[in-house]
């Protein structure tokens, strides 16, 4: 899975790097994935996958897809 | 009497005379710098309805009560005059390096009268102050200006702020910038400067804030914790990361990315102008603002070699790129160039440009009309060329020097439409059909559409998230749906007004204090106070914001302003074409609701949305009352 976060949750990330390459053998819960990756689930305002915009809640999350988390972004 | 210099400085252009003007404390703790002495000062000395390029207009300078300060962020100091884009009260900070030497220099203001015979700059050596003559300099790129300035006064450590030639030919968006980076953009004052013959303002300074603090050991501790705080925060970590060219990617995600003149929430080749493509492409280095760890400020290369204006923010990649529907990063960052050696707002000019595309895409506009000019949305060539019209006010770039509003109603027919503008000045880059509290933000600004009333829905949308609960301190607590109005949004919205305002007192960044980024607000309190030995409360610091923000609004209300400016333009009120949020619309019942509401909570008419008299009372401007009250009699005979 090609993994994105955006915003400030790039911060949680290991190496604080924007973008990862996740192997899922399995369809997991984006949420599992979030945990083990350290970012806070209160933190994630916006995810897509596949360019279509999910729930990070709920969604489950294969090995092809592309993934993409964002905080909430404000002004300026 | 501590964190001011106490001295106002007064220039009269007409007469070559400068005084200095003494503040007592009792004034200053009512009026303390900034947004709040800016309104004080307009409200009392320029008559109602005066040209905003007469002679008569008055030009202040203000430094917040923080400005210079050792803490991060509070760098910034107001510019104010009646506005030439909007008539109505015209304000616009900036940060960099001007405002803290002029606290430097022993001045927390200067106000400009008159009109100089010749085009001049001022020179402020601490208390030596000297008119010079600017005519070598004027009709010149601000780069040269800048250089040439300090190299006639002998020194590169002066701060130089000054207009280009767009506030020379008074383009009514025209800005300021300071140090060629930073940037007083908003409003036109860039234009009222040029109407005075004022090109510059050139500033050096010997003193340090620490020594006019009360109690300088604390000040300089906050601000230490709160640099080294920078990079343990995820939301300042990520301003120095991207700064704010970061936004660009989760707008668009989000569906609020303003694309092709507010049709679209969505731009299909963002990954041109997203982050990762500016710091491929152009990106060279971060650099900052006085004393500020944050480092947002972002370096670029323009034609292949490191620019001498610094990068564009998000607002610039967004005006001219997705909302021109332009994903050419490169002439991205040249019209930013141009923006900046013609000192324009690259808000209201890429506003405006995109504005025109649209005419010139229903026939509004012609070939014949544009000069030959293809000004279609995605044109970069055209857009760079108008650009370079507009600042000099040459063929079409003349029609549209005169902001959006103004063009639309000289080329009639459906153009008014088109042009997204509130009071007259160009939306900024933020969709507020996707966060309800920025349209509201929009209608309810004293200085027209503006993006920085309050902090933005989206921070406060889940119960568990560090803006929302970096938020108490203030009073909000509740986790409400960026589109969602009514009571409970209101109060929010009432309360986020009020701390945005007292940013705008204290000179503090947008980027600086909670909730949109990292300082508590326990902690811009006990900077205030161990500044100024005042000992404030929360309550009273934010009735200092809602003071400054009431002298606006009165200054609006004597220039014949009412509840009917405070709306949006049409088009919010019908739904995006594509995106997340694809036929999603302000809902205009609810906006409508919601704006009674709002009154009601600031003590506003709900009528005519003006302070009422108990209100003005309440807030310690008892004396505003029958200067508003003759003046509005005045309006209401005509």
């Amino acid at each position: 899975m090609k993994f994105y976060a955006g915003g400030h949750l790039t911060f949680y990330m290991p190496g604080r790097r924007h973008s990862l390459e996740i192997a899922l053998p399995q369809p997991a819960p984006l949420r599992e994935v979030l945990t083990q990756l350290g970012i806070p689930l209160p933190e994630v305002a916006l995810t897509a996958v596949n360019g279509e915009l999910v729930e990070a809640e709920t969604v489950m999350v294969r090995d092809e897809d592309v993934v993409k988390v964002f905080s909430a972004v404000n002004g300026g | 009497m501590y964190a001011t210099t106490a001295k106002i400085l007064r220039v009269d252009l007409t007469t070559g005379r400068i005084e200095t003007q003494t503040l007592s404390e009792d004034f200053y703790r009512m009026y303390p710098g900034g947004k709040a002495l800016a309104g004080y000062i307009l409200l009392t000395e320029l008559p109602p309805h005066t040209d905003p390029f007469a002679p008569e207009n008055v030009l202040v300078f203000a430094n917040g009560l923080l400005t210079g300060a050792p803490v991060s962020t509070a760098t910034r100091y107001v510019v104010s005059a009646r506005s030439p884009l909007t008539g109505g009260y015209g304000e616009s900070e900036a940060g960099g390096f001007w405002g803290p030497e002029l606290k430097m220099a022993g001045w927390e203001a200067i106000v400009v009268k008159g009109k100089a015979p010749k085009p001049v700059y001022l020179w402020v050596n601490g208390d030596q102050v000297e008119i010079r003559s600017a005519e070598h300099l004027w009709g010149k790129f601000t780069a040269e200006v800048h250089e040439e300035i300090r190299r006639e006064l002998g020194d590169d450590k002066i701060r130089v702020l000054q207009i280009g030639p767009a506030g020379e030919k008074l383009v009514r968006f025209a800005g300021i910038t300071n140090e060629l980076r930073h940037f007083n953009g908003r409003n036109g004052l860039g234009a009222v400067m040029g109407s005075k013959n004022l090109r510059a303002i050139a500033v050096r300074g010997s003193q340090r804030y620490q020594n006019l603090a009360y109690d300088a050991k604390t000040l300089m501790g906050i601000g230490g914790k709160l640099a080294k705080t920078v990079k343990e925060n995820p939301l300042s970590w990520d301003l120095q990361q991207r700064g704010t060219p970061g936004l660009v990617e989760p707008l668009n995600t989000g569906g609020i990315l303003p694309t092709r003149n507010f049709l679209q929430g969505a731009f299909e080749n963002v990954d041109k102008v997203k982050w990762e493509a500016y710091e491929r492409e152009i990106f060279t280095a971060s650099r900052t603002c006085y004393a500020c760890a944050v480092r947002c400020k972002r370096e670029v290369k323009v034609d292949g070699r490191e620019s001498p204006y610094g990068g564009p923010e998000y607002e610039t990649v967004g005006a001219f790129g997705p909302n021109c529907g332009i994903s050419d990063l490169q002439a991205i960052a040249k019209a930013n160039e141009l923006c900046n050696a013609y000192m324009l707002d690259s808000i209201s000019c890429g506003g405006t440009i995109a504005f025109a595309m649209e005419c010139f895409e229903h026939g509004l506009l012609t070939l014949e009309d544009t000069g030959g000019i293809e000004l279609r949305f995605g044109n970069a060539e055209a857009m760079l060329k108008v650009i370079e019209l507009i600042g000099r006010r040459e063929g079409i770039g003349d029609l549209l020097a005169e902001g959006s509003k103004r063009a639309a109603e000289k080329i009639g027919g459906d153009a008014p439409y088109f042009a997204m503008q509130v009071k007259g000045q160009e939306l900024a880059m933020h969709e507020p059909r996707g966060k309800y509290n920025v349209g509201i933000g929009y209608a309810i600004s004293e200085i027209g559409a503006d993006h920085l009333v309050v902090a933005h829905d989206t921070a406060f949308a889940k119960p568990e998230a560090i803006q929302l609960k970096s938020a108490a301190p203030l009073g909000i607590t509740q986790a409400l749906p960026p589109r969602s109005l009514g009571e409970e949004k209101m109060e929010m919205f009432y309360i986020l007004e009020k701390w945005g305002s007292l940013e705008k007192v204290t000179g503090f960044c947008f980027f600086g204090p909670a909730p949109r980024s990292f300082i508590p607000p326990e902690d811009v309190l006990q900077a205030m106070n161990a500044a100024t030995g005042w000992n404030l409360t929360m309550d009273e610091a934010l009735t200092i914001g809602e003071r400054a923000t009431s002298l606006a609004r009165l200054f609006n209300a004597r220039e014949g302003f009412t509840r009917k400016d405070d709306t949006l333009p049409e088009r919010l009120f019908t739904g995006l074409e594509n995106g997340a949020l694809q036929g999603q619309a302000m809902p205009r019942k609810e906006f409508e609701e919601a704006l009674t509401i709002l009154y009601q909570k600031k003590g506003w008419d709900p009528r005519t949305g003006i302070p009422t008299p108990e209100k003005l009372r309440q807030l310690g401007l008892e004396w505003a009352v029958s200067v508003v009250s003759e003046q509005l009699s005045v309006n209401s005979q005509q």
